[in-house]
């Protein structure tokens, strides 16, 4: 049933794309008042951007000399990038191992396992630390900083590899076989050379949590670029020196952008056939089924288990007490206020991107999407000075309102909200709308009534993860918040650098229970996009 | 040994169109005498980034008739369908409806204020509504009143009412197709416009479906246009075929004449299997491997390419014409034969000249039986009815 949907919603051809190129009267590049729209939007999203060049611009070469070229910046850079070389490789290795075991062999209980790798991702990172130090109170240095980082993050990489694996066509690898080659060699040859652009794309997102990650760092005291500006624009609120290590660290988010796009290079996801096809063949573990079990075992230990025995343990220390205080409620309302909000904006702001992307592209939906990608990678840090910085010097009215924080969600959380739209637009074929005009119904009529209530789901998709990622978030939270707004994200911070641990506990908790559904909502759908 | 040759094409035509009989009374044009042209389509162009998709293209289309705009993937026809729905404009020329001008340099009607109906290649039914609420989707009616006209509207394509409750994805594609005509229906437009809509369906249940919209439009007698690539479809649908090539109409005309006397040698093969031979033409008489065929009204002489549909090359005792069976492909019902001619008769009054055309090609036609024909096998020819002439290609 629900592949005869698709078959009619999504047949499409190289001959309709071109037809796709023109709608309308001479609309080249789409209705007018949408493509200023999507101009405006993009020239918002590239606010951080336009201000890490113009600050190290006026800055003249003196001073980024002075600043750029020290000790200190040599420490930063050298834990950032021992950081992330030692971090993304093990990644990839759990992420694409766990998927493999769990996709592709007999591995005993792998539904369970499926959704077991992914849950890691509900426990946000500086919880995770938190949870960790509680253990180990000696945490720190890179040890410290790599344990935590890929116990918070391998799922970055499992999840769509998990999601290719399961969608691959097993007919390559039954030519393969045919061939002559063993199932081992038919791994390594066949299967994963198709998991390059999802591997690729996994370890491009670990990285970029890695370079914008605060929280989790500060806990164990382990400097990264991150953290060294928070604490240069705390301490001294010293624009230039902050706005210096700002462009070093922007300069390394477009450096892996970059890496990542030469991955990529011209290979292309495995064309799945719209038919239906058989389900992945299986290896038969035999006698590793006791290893494959343990280590998995031993990653969800040290992923789940630790922080959440951790919280459980602060929890019943506080007992009843710590869930009697007032902020609990108020910080918890006002982060539902603030993820509803920005879930919200950041949808509609979306939307137009999307919707031009999707149907009519062209120089400048291209151009929309660069500038996406780019954006993207801002760390929320250098969202936050670049907010900061602008509304001091240009708009002191808006300066720590609630306006300038729901712009860096905005700007934080876009591509989130716009992936989930243009995949949802995707499945609405142009001809709907045209069959509805055909019918006699206007054009705003025809898109109200069938495209935006098709595209509805997606977007309430999108809506969500926008949402879970306001709810953790906490760089730009605490430098943008009004004063004495507190957030989950914030109280747990603050209490917890008061090693007022109980305190801390119920915050953790929340966190993690509203982040679970939005996780498992991210799970499901990487299934299915990569079925289309 | 005289057979008829048998033609499965030919056959289902007769079958699948009810139209006045015989070839002869089919052969109108422009001829707007009985009915008035109800789309007039003049020098419409369009192109898209740097490719010119159409390079002006008149088409007229009478009341009440069905016109078929078949071509080669990427030929402009799709382009041309969507700018008659007004899905988009032209950038030149003039489409006018009924009379009144839809779209040309100063004036331009979007789809919604235009009376078409539009059947898509998929359908394009609304997966969010059910089938009732599809084909309700353009009319004014609510409530009873509606379910009332989407019941009548089910039955127009033979459906059980019952069906109004069901999904579209429900639906087999035969009956989606139908379900999406009945929606185009609902509000009783002047002209329907269908966009390959057989295309997606498997074989057997194209011809049922084809055979269902075809007789449907009729009865509402609504002018019709059909998008498709497929030439045997648009010669059983319509009663007039407009073949589209590289963004211009190569020909237009009734199905008979665009079959047996296409404007060139592409259309021709577009159209059909067609045998073409090396020929001297002298007069309306052409000289080829098959002996002399008479040709009807030639705009060329001397060395040209003659034209002959397999189905008119039958197997004769009584002729002097020879060929040779070189292999077969057996299909079933019929066999195709290959047969290897003998060069170009050479008589006094045509004394061998090296401009002169040679012959002795390989043809293939069609026969029933495939125990007549083996290999080494001489067959004696004889065509029917007139060839056709395009000038010399070599």
């Amino acid at each position: 049933m629900t592949s005869q949907q698709s078959t009619t919603a999504v047949r499409k051809s190289g001959a309709k794309n071109l037809r796709n190129a023109a709608g309308g009267r001479g609309s080249r590049f789409g209705p007018w008042p949408v493509v200023v729209l999507c101009l405006l939007i993009a020239a918002f999203s590239l606010l951080p951007l336009g201000f890490v060049v113009v600050a190290t611009a006026n800055a003249g070469w003196d001073t980024i000399a002075t600043l750029v070229f020290r000790p200190r910046v040599g420490e930063l850079l050298f834990n950032t990038l021992s950081l992330v070389l030692i971090t993304v490789p093990l990644c990839v290795l759990i992420g694409v191992g766990g998927a493999w075991l769990v996709e592709r062999t007999s591995l005993a209980g792998n539904k369970a396992w499926a959704v077991l790798l992914a849950a890691p991702l509900a426990i946000p990172a500086f919880v995770n630390s938190y949870a960790w130090v509680s253990a180990i109170p000696s945490l720190g240095g890179i040890f410290g900083g790599v344990l935590i980082s890929v116990l918070s993050y391998f799922p970055l990489v499992y999840i769509p590899v998990a999601a290719v694996l399961s969608r691959l066509d097993p007919a390559l690898e039954q030519s393969a076989a045919a061939l002559g080659l063993g199932p081992w060699r038919v791994f390594f040859r066949v299967v994963l050379p198709q998991l390059r652009l999802a591997t690729a794309g996994g370890a491009l997102l670990v990285s970029l949590h890695l370079l914008a990650e605060y929280g989790a760092f500060a806990m164990i005291a382990f400097d990264t670029f991150t953290t060294a500006i928070y604490d240069q624009f705390r301490s001294t609120f010293n624009g230039a020196a902050a706005n210096m290590l700002a462009s070093v660290l922007v300069l390394f988010c477009l450096l892996l952008l970059l890496a990542e796009s030469k991955t990529r290079g011209s290979a292309r996801y495995a064309r799945v056939g719209a038919g239906v096809q058989s389900g992945p063949t299986r290896l038969r573990l035999g006698a590793y089924q006791l290893p494959g079990q343990l280590a998995l075992i031993a990653v969800a230990v040290l992923a789940l288990g630790v922080p959440l025995w951790h919280v459980g343990r602060w929890l019943i220390a506080g007992g009843a007490e710590v869930w009697m205080r007032n902020d609990l409620l108020t910080s918890l309302l006002r982060t539902l206020d603030y993820g509803l909000i920005g879930a919200a904006v950041t949808t509609v702001l979306a939307f137009p991107l999307a919707y031009l992307v999707i149907r009519h592209p062209g120089p400048v939906s291209t151009f929309l999407e660069a500038v996406n990608y780019i954006s993207s990678s801002m760390p929320g840090i250098v969202v936050a000075l670049a907010l900061v910085t602008i509304t001091v010097h240009n708009v002191p009215a808006i300066y720590q309102s609630s306006l300038v924080l729901v712009a860096a969600y905005a700007l934080l959380f876009m591509p989130r909200a716009l992936v989930n739209l243009r995949a949802g637009l995707a499945q609405v074929p142009r001809e709907l709308d045209e069959a509805a005009r055909a019918l006699g119904k206007p054009p705003l009529v025809a898109f109200l009534r069938v495209t935006l209530r098709l595209a509805a789901p997606a977007a309430a998709g999108g809506a969500a993860l926008v949402f879970l990622g306001i709810v953790n978030e906490l760089t730009a939270t605490l430098l943008l918040a009004p004063n004495g707004t507190r957030t989950l994200a914030t109280q747990f911070w603050l209490l917890s650098s008061e090693i007022d641990y109980m305190g801390a506990a119920p915050y953790a908790l929340l966190m993690i229970l509203l982040s679970a559904p939005m996780t498992y909502l991210l799970f499901v759908q990487s299934k299915k996009a990569a079925g289309q | 040994m005289t057979t008829q040759p048998h033609d499965i094409r030919q056959g289902s035509r007769h079958s699948a169109v009810l139209r006045p009989a015989g070839p002869s009374s089919r052969t109108f044009v422009h001829d707007s005498s009985d009915a008035p042209d109800h789309l007039e389509i003049t020098d419409v162009r369009k192109r898209y980034g740097g490719t010119e998709v159409l390079k002006g293209v008149d088409l007229s289309v009478a009341q009440g008739r069905t016109t078929a705009i078949v071509g080669p993937s990427g030929s402009g026809k799709t382009t041309l369908l969507r700018l008659i729905a007004g899905f988009s404009a032209p950038d030149a020329g003039r489409i006018a409806l009924g009379g009144a001008e839809v779209a040309g340099p100063e004036k331009w009607v979007p789809a919604h204020k235009r009376s078409v109906g539009y059947v898509a290649q998929d359908g394009a039914l609304f997966p969010h509504l059910s089938v009732g609420a599809n084909i309700a989707f353009g009319l004014p009616l609510r409530g009873k009143a509606a379910a009332r006209r989407v019941g009548e509207l089910l039955e127009m394509v033979s459906m059980d009412a019952s069906y109004a409750k069901r999904r579209p994805h429900q639906l087999s594609g035969g009956q989606q197709q139908r379900v999406a005509l009945a929606r185009a229906l609902a509000r009783q437009p002047e002209l329907m416009l269908l966009d390959e809509p057989f295309s997606a369906l498997d074989a057997g249940l194209r011809v049922a479906t084809r055979r269902a919209v075809s007789k449907t439009l009729e009865q509402a007698g609504v002018t019709t246009i059909l998008v498709t690539h497929d030439q045997a479809e648009a010669l059983s649908f319509a009663d007039q075929v407009a073949v589209m090539r590289d963004g211009k109409l190569a020909q237009i005309g009734s199905p008979f004449v665009v079959y047996t006397r296409p404007a060139d040698r592409a259309t021709a093969e577009f159209l059909g299997d067609a045998v073409i031979l090396e020929a001297w033409l002298e007069g309306s008489l052409a000289l080829c491997s098959l002996g002399g065929i008479p040709v009807r009204m030639p705009k060329v002489q001397g060395k040209v390419n003659l034209m002959l549909r397999p189905e008119q090359i039958r197997i004769s005792s009584g002729s002097s014409i020879r060929g040779r069976v070189v292999d077969t492909d057996y299909f079933g019902p019929e066999t195709t034969v290959r047969i290897q001619l003998e060069p170009i008769l050479v008589d006094a009054e045509h004394p061998r000249d090296p401009h002169q055309p040679v012959g002795g090609e390989v043809i293939n036609i069609r026969h029933w039986n495939a125990m007549l024909a083996r290999p080494g096998t001489e067959l004696f020819l004889k065509v029917v009815g007139e060839g056709v002439v395009f000038p010399w290609q070599g």
